[in-house]
């Protein structure tokens, strides 16, 4: 079924009665066919980025451009444990299971915030991870949840008491493997990515049988040698080759692919330690879902030396391409450039920068960039959090614009140091300088900091770009002081939900950009909001600090 | 006048100029021993690799300037409590649980190398500076320097510039020194100079606090603390030159030398 054709279901079924359909489907089983149809059920948000087409779109139309000044506070759930809190919930007929770090699970009412259950994972104490303890997610399948852990484990638990099922290695944990993506369901296989990209790991995507964990297949993003694409390395370096997977992928039934955005080489940060062009590092891959057989890959950044690790989402939409109905995977890219590529065969259609490039002078008719490395002392543009990062975009095919978070004007000067690979340990070959492009200004770092934006917009600022794909410009922009990591959600009532750094949660119309309400939660936000229905009342819940905060219209 | 060349990067000037200094040496207003910085001489090779290791493991927490944790600034020296070199040591490799932060595998070596670069305050460059008498420059801050005009110290003086009681704390002699010669240079862009109109025709002079994308926070030149809406102000200009003059224009090398010598001393004890 086209994404159309799922969207014109989903308005039929909405036209019987949002409360019908809600109480039909409670106590049912999460089948492999209702996570094919997710927004159909637009009440739950039953996938980590809402469905398969990752468009972080919800068909809700309670909450609206007229009422949103109407959204008050319901609830609140305090984060347990200190540091970034990247989660994204998924919602599941009322109920809804948050992760916190490291790998803890709660169930909460999702009408009121009261906790069912908590489940504590007790990993191995030497995991190792670059960028935080983070874990962005479950998904589920039938009565249970699956999660991946720091320490590199895939965990079943039961959704209905948090018991762990099983539990198994997905890889070794004292080579600096990890797992924070949350898992994709496809059919009767669950998909994850492997962290470790800054520890020499070599990456890979495997698919496990939800039953009893048992692996079904395994795609390495990075070849061996004698495998296709092992010309883009030299010797032993694709041993080391980093290629880490710390974004869930996409899934397009029609072709029965599955895509997944594929993070920097190793050594980060010296390029010319790797010559070659480093497949399939800072790409992305089309794995056949039955098999993991690639089909097709894009690479954004050959020879990356600059940590543009390619883990956005990959969203999908059906779209009219000049003239022509085609199938399109939207990519707003950390290396500063918006692509538009053909999801069925991988072919480049449209590339063009929406920040400050200055790493390449432009792209040739394939898509590959002509790179323009920067001397010693001299700012790469975008930095080192590049132009956007792993936060979610959205995708509305009522205003058929793709919105994401970006950051402007921000470059970072580095250091490039050769690197010996010890198993475990760090691999990075250099890394930003602590000088920064503005004279007297501080960097930016990753994750929260004091509530004073001592950097100020000199360094760089943060922005909702509202891109039309069919052009590579925007149709509309709204700046942000400080920068972003918020993701963004966009509904059938043309809201656009986000929020920043700065703790402000903000809807706008998702068609003119124009601000209709903000809330001061007080704590960076970071990730997408969610939507969903209980009870046929529309909630909306972020995460800002240490909070997730699920606001509803006043009653 | 007595003068010490010292590694300012270092911070440590008892052991890297020892020929210039006598067995006993005045820093900071306290009388310290050569000795007693022995177990901690670090070696430009011990920045340079704690650079590395810092840049790789703590930056993405801490950020590249070691001010992201709330509380922790690294470059400066500064700790949710009094940290020794060994304590440092010890929270790198046990972590701080309650904190989410992880604990650390490294080397000995490795370990030296991250508390170099964190007592280096960051700078791998080892560019010495010249300190001069604080009790001097103290005189000189008060009286022919004019910085006591617009600089407090100690709950004393105005509040229109940069409080100094912990300057010493805050930024090392190196930055200091080129705050003195070239203040623009050293202004961090958060506390430039602000001039708003407001919609109503109001002009308000002051200092940036803080700003955020729907409002502003600054000290006016009355010493009060604003925080206006944006959709209220019809020009917000900010000035990226310091209206703080050049110490080098007004005062001779050896007072300046002075004048930084009593700077290094502030460290916000009370």
């Amino acid at each position: 079924m086209t994404f159309a054709a799922r969207t014109l279901r989903a308005f039929a079924l909405l036209g019987g009665g949002l409360l019908a359909l809600t109480i039909s489907l409670h106590a049912q089983r999460i089948t492999s066919d209702r996570i094919l149809h997710a927004s159909a059920e637009p009440q739950n948000w039953l996938t980590h980025n809402g469905d398969y087409s990752s468009q972080h779109y919800s068909l809700l139309t309670q909450i609206t451009p007229a009422n949103v000044a109407n959204l008050e506070s319901k609830w609140v759930v305090q984060d347990e444990v200190f540091g970034a809190w990247q989660t994204s919930p998924i919602v599941v007929d009322g109920i809804m299971y948050i992760t916190q770090r490291p790998n803890d699970v709660k169930a909460v009412d999702a009408r009121t915030g009261r906790v069912f259950w908590e489940y504590r994972y007790q990993g191995a104490p030497d995991a190792r991870v670059c960028c935080g303890a983070n874990n962005r997610g479950v998904a589920i399948l039938g009565d249970t949840l699956y999660m991946g852990t720091l320490d590199a484990h895939l965990v079943a638990l039961d959704a209905k008491n948090g018991k762990a099922l099983w539990n198994v290695p997905v890889a070794d944990v004292r080579l600096a493997y990890s797992i924070t993506l949350a898992p994709l369901i496809v059919h009767d296989k669950v998909i994850v990515g492997v962290g470790g990209g800054e520890y020499g790991i070599r990456g890979f995507i495997a698919a496990y049988d939800p039953n009893d964990g048992k692996e079904i297949w395994k795609f390495y993003t990075v070849p061996a040698a004698g495998e296709p694409g092992s010309d883009t390395w030299h010797g032993d370096d694709w041993k080391s080759g980093g290629g880490s997977v710390w974004v869930t992928g996409s899934y397009d039934p029609a072709t029965n692919l599955t895509f997944w955005g594929i993070g920097n080489p190793g050594p980060d940060w010296n390029p010319a330690q790797r010559p070659g062009d480093n497949l399939y590092t800072d790409s992305v891959v089309a794995l056949d879902a039955d098999t993991g057989q690639l089909k097709w890959h894009f690479q954004f950044t050959p020879n990356d030396g600059n940590d543009y690790d390619s883990v956005q989402v990959p969203v999908l939409a059906d779209i009219d391409w000049q003239g022509r109905p085609t199938k399109v995977m939207m990519w707003a890219n950390r290396n500063g450039y918006f692509y538009v590529l053909d999801r069925t065969t991988g072919k480049f259609l449209l590339g063009t920068p929406f920040v400050k490039v200055n790493w390449t002078s432009g792209l040739d008719a394939d898509g590959r960039p002509n790179a323009t490395p920067q001397g010693p002392g001299l700012p790469t543009y975008p930095g080192n959090q590049g132009g956007t990062n792993w936060f979610p975009p959205s995708f509305s095919p009522r205003t058929g614009l793709f919105y994401f978070a970006a950051w402007e004007n921000y470059g970072s000067i580095y250091r490039r140091e050769q690197a010996t690979y010890q198993p475990g340990r760090n691999f990075s070959g250099g890394g930003p300088a602590v000088v920064t492009p503005v004279p007297g200004a501080p960097g930016v770092g990753i994750g929260r900091r004091a509530a004073i934006n001592n950097w100020t917009d000199a360094v760089g600022n943060g922005a909702i770009i509202a891109m039309d794909p069919k052009t590579g410009q925007p149709k509309w922009k709204v700046e942000e002081y400080d920068v972003t990591e918020a993701g963004i959600t966009t509904t059938a009532s043309d809201l656009l939900l986000t929020g920043g750094r700065e703790g402000y949660f903000q809807a706008f119309d998702a068609r003119t950009g124009k601000l209709l309400w903000k809330a001061s939660l007080g704590g960076q936000i970071v990730m997408a909001p969610v939507t969903f229905a209980v009870n046929g009342k529309q909630y909306v819940s972020v995460v800002a600090g240490h909070t997730l905060v699920t606001f509803g219209l006043r009653d | 006048m007595s003068v010490w060349f010292i590694n300012i990067g270092m911070n440590r000037c008892l052991w890297i100029a020892p020929p210039l200094v006598a067995a006993v040496v005045v820093f900071a207003g306290q009388p310290l021993a050569v000795g007693a910085q022995t177990d901690h001489s670090y070696t430009s090779q011990d920045i340079q690799l704690g650079a590395g290791l810092y840049t790789a493991q703590c930056a993405t927490c801490h950020g590249a300037t070691g001010d992201t944790v709330a509380g922790v600034n690294l470059r400066r020296g500064q700790f949710r409590k009094p940290m020794s070199d060994d304590d440092i040591r010890q929270t790198i490799t046990r972590g701080v649980p309650d904190a989410g932060m992880p604990p650390f595998t490294f080397q000995p070596s490795e370990l030296t190398g991250l508390v170099a670069y964190i007592r280096a305050g960051f700078d791998v460059a080892n560019v010495p500076v010249w300190i001069g008498d604080a009790v001097r420059g103290r005189a000189l801050f008060e009286g022919k320097g004019q910085c006591g005009a617009c600089h407090r110290v100690a709950g004393k003086g105005p509040r229109t510039a940069p409080d100094l009681s912990d300057i010493g704390s805050q930024r090392n002699p190196q930055q200091l020194a080129r705050s003195l010669t070239d203040p623009s240079s050293q202004m961090m862009p958060i506390n430039r100079p602000v001039e708003i109109v407001m919609k109503d025709g109001k002009t308000i002079k002051g200092r940036r606090l803080n700003e955020d994308t729907y409002t502003v926070q600054i000290i006016d030149d009355q010493e009060r603390l604003l925080s206006l809406d944006k959709s209220d102000i019809r020009t917000l200009d900010v000035s990226k030159t310091s209206t703080m003059p050049a110490a080098s224009k007004t005062l001779t090398p050896d007072e300046v030398a002075d004048l930084l010598g009593y700077l290094v001393t502030l460290k916000g004890q009370l």
